[in-house]
């Protein structure tokens, strides 16, 4: 099941931000590994060595100002580099970008991005995920939640922003942390070579639920990517078999359609995710369950059970039947 | 120190230990008596004479005691012997007979035996048989009617009850035969809701048979579920939504929310069923 | 391996299936969240009200309140729950035959 999906800063997705992340980091393990046992030797040297006349300043010079200078500065170089790395994924001029942190970049516009970088806007709420895909040549932005797909090899620009309190977006094995703060728009970059299933959550305290607000990011080749945002990009299709009609109208006689929005149908309420494929994603309720038919009927029947205090108010009105044909129902919604 | 204060201190002590000792001594004597079974619970093996005359005696003490407050109407104006006939012969004749009719099966095994109302009938204050008949007696066979038979019916069979040991064999024949028309009337209203009044419920239909209800002292049991804090669960029977309406609809007809369920049609009246539920609602807060 | 619920009674032996691993049962219902709906004891997260409690599951005489609770069919009714009670809310739950065994072994041990 998903619980296997990565998530991980040291098992960084293959030539992904998070992979520019880790290797900094196993520089600095490393690096101050060496210095800290190079450091412990002379120490106990100090310590226990037969005393030796030595030059003082050769050691403080060399040892407490050159040797840092020319260390902390490579570094200071290179994580410029990796940041900078970060922020121009997709990006054709990033050493314009990187002499832009010392100020030797032309005077021109270089964070311009160009065209031809997927954009998706991810919008955090309590306790789950908006997510639009921009599409090229139209206004009209691919409504989805809780889930991101992504195609290998390109890169990708997260819009984030939050419509309540202050949340962050985080996907270990693929970039850093980036905050998502009401009133302000923030941007996150990310690329991979690598398909899979990822992991993200949310990385800033939100409030009781924040524990419970995660998604997974599917990054898979280009042409099952466009397969997938073509047919998001499309309402659903009336059901034919009547269980699922059953389920599709027990759906309004709970009033569901007052919070969520399914295109097709006439449902269009913007307070609770869009569902219109809920059935395809990998997860429910915001990464907190798997998503069956069981789950499903579960998270409808209990919501306050499985995330207390989550806006979605218990719904005592479906019979058993009901409350199975509407979970297969919205299962149906690939 | 003075010989005589000593010897009362030691006195004193003896007597102390010796009173230990002896509550000890009972204690134990009791418990091996519970567990090795030699106290006798069959109905076929008679009471000690003394332990006859104890419950006998115990249960006029105690009717009377608890009887007191019971306000006898005008049975002459109010009840109607026709219908406590009907009654009595719904309910009671299985175990305590009539005059010339012999009892059922059912009420020829027991211990203590159902006894024979033509004394006790003709003996006993109406006040004191409305309260057994209301009440039941505990630890025998005779059931509390309270929830089953409606007020008026009872006065009404403790009219007949009062009526009956002045019957001959054949009064009796030709009253019986010709009352075909009466019904003994089940109650109809519940009275106010009190948490108490709901337990007597919940056990007069025995309901804490199958289920381990919370506030009520009864057999652990699994045969349902536990009712202990339903007011969280979301399905009844896994059909119905957890909302008291619906809950009430359950239990006043099992079999008509989910086919071949286990839970048998008690018969259970609105009005009780109403109460209970929301008994089952709230327990717990 | 069934571990005998204290109150068992007169020593009766409880319900075994054959075939089924308790240990891997217990993983079989956290894999599948049945805890969305069941409280389960010793599975994580399982605290859901949609459906009943299943702890001391051996000791009930009856299963989903209308058939005598038998392993084979705690097995059947955890596959495909709706072709015996129609009307029920717990649906058809898409695992492996071995997994339902397995689970059914895992809630005829616990507490």
């Amino acid at each position: 099941m998903e619980s296997r999906a990565a998530s991980s800063a040291i098992d960084p997705a293959a030539n992904s931000g998070a992979e520019l992340i880790d290797q900094l980091g196993t520089v600095l393990y490393i690096g101050g590994a060496a210095i800290f046992v190079v450091v412990m030797i002379l120490a106990i040297y100090g310590v226990y060595g037969k005393g030796r006349a030595i030059s003082a300043r050769r050691w403080l010079i060399g040892g407490g100002l050159v040797f840092p200078a020319v260390t902390l500065t490579a570094l200071m170089i290179y994580s410029l580099a990796v940041g900078n790395g970060l922020a121009a994924i997709g990006t054709s001029n990033a050493l314009q970008l990187f002499l832009d942190c010392f100020g030797l970049g032309s005077t021109e516009n270089t964070r311009a991005v160009p065209d031809g970088v997927l954009r998706i806007h991810v919008i955090g709420k309590q306790w789950w995920w908006e997510v639009r895909y921009e599409q090229p040549g139209s206004a009209e932005r691919i409504v989805l939640a809780n889930e991101i797909r992504l195609p290998t090899n390109q890169a990708v620009e997260l819009v984030l922003s939050s419509s309540d309190v202050i949340h962050s977006f985080w996907a270990p094995s693929l970039a850093g942390k980036v905050d998502m703060i009401p009133g302000r728009t923030t941007r996150l970059r990310l690329q991979t070579s690598q398909e899979g299933t990822f992991r993200a959550m949310c990385a800033e305290y939100c409030g009781g639920q924040h524990a419970l607000m995660a998604l997974y990011v599917v990054t898979e080749d280009p042409n099952e990517f466009n397969t997938w945002l073509t047919r998001q990009s499309q309402p659903i299709t009336a059901p034919t078999d009547s269980f699922l009609k059953l389920g599709q109208d027990a759906f309004f006689k709970g009033g569901c359609q007052s919070c969520h929005t399914i295109r097709g149908t006439p449902a269009n309420g913007t307070v609770g995710p869009d569902l219109t494929h809920v059935g395809s994603r990998k997860s429910l309720a915001a990464g907190a369950l798997d998503n069956h038919i069981g789950t499903t009927a579960g998270w409808i029947a209990g919501p306050q059970e499985v995330k207390p205090g989550n806006k979605m108010p218990e719904a005592s009105v479906y019979t058993g039947t009901e409350l199975r044909a509407l979970s297969a129902w919205l299962g149906s919604l690939q | 120190m003075p010989a005589g204060k000593i010897a009362n201190r030691h006195k004193a002590l003896f007597i102390a230990t010796g009173a230990v000792v002896l509550v000890v001594i009972g204690a134990t004597a009791g418990v091996v008596l519970l567990l090795s079974g030699a106290f006798s619970t069959a109905a076929t093996k008679q009471h000690f004479r003394i332990t006859y005359r104890i419950l006998e005696q115990g249960l006029k003490y105690s009717v009377a005691s608890n009887a007191d407050d019971i306000v006898v109407p005008d049975l002459d104006r109010v009840a109607d012997i026709d219908v406590g006939h009907a009654c009595y012969r719904e309910h009671c004749l299985q175990c305590h007979g009539a005059p010339g009719v012999a009892r059922e099966p059912l009420g020829r095994g027991q211990l203590p035996s159902p006894s024979s109302l033509a004394e006790s009938a003709r003996d006993w204050p109406a006040a004191h048989l409305f309260y057994v008949t209301q009440q039941g007696v505990r630890m025998s066979g005779m059931p509390a009617w309270e929830y089953r038979i409606s007020e008026q019916g009872l006065w009404a069979t403790v009219a007949f009850l009062k009526a009956m040991p002045r019957m001959t064999a054949d009064e009796y024949k030709r009253f019986a035969s010709s009352n075909t028309h009466a019904q003994c009337p089940r109650p109809t209203t519940a009275g106010e809701y009190s948490t108490e009044r709901a337990q007597i419920m919940l056990r007069q239909y025995a309901c804490d048979n199958c289920h381990i209800i919370a506030g009520m002292v009864g057999p652990i049991t699994h045969i349902g579920p536990s009712l202990v804090d339903w007011r969280e669960r979301k399905y009844i029977a896994g059909v119905l939504p957890n909302t008291r309406e619906n809950l009430v609809r359950w239990i006043v007809d099992p079999q008509g929310v989910s086919p071949h369920t286990l839970m048998p049609d008690l018969e259970v009246i609105e009005p009780h069923a109403e109460q209970m539920a929301r008994y089952l609602m709230a327990a717990g807060e | 391996m069934v571990m005998l619920a204290g109150c068992a009674g007169d020593g009766e032996s409880l319900p075994r299936v054959s075939g089924g691993d308790a240990e891997r049962g217990r993983v079989v219902l956290d894999r599948y969240q049945c805890g969305v709906c069941h409280v389960i004891p010793g599975v994580p997260s399982a605290f859901g009200k949609v459906g009943p409690a299943l702890d001391q599951y051996a000791q009930r005489p009856y299963l989903a309140g209308k058939f005598p609770n038998e392993p084979e069919t705690l097995v059947r009714w955890i596959l495909d729950a709706p072709s015996m009670a129609p009307q029920t809310a717990m649906p058809a739950i898409a695992m492996s035959h071995q997994d339902a065994r397995d689970a059914a072994a895992y809630l005829y041990t616990s507490d």
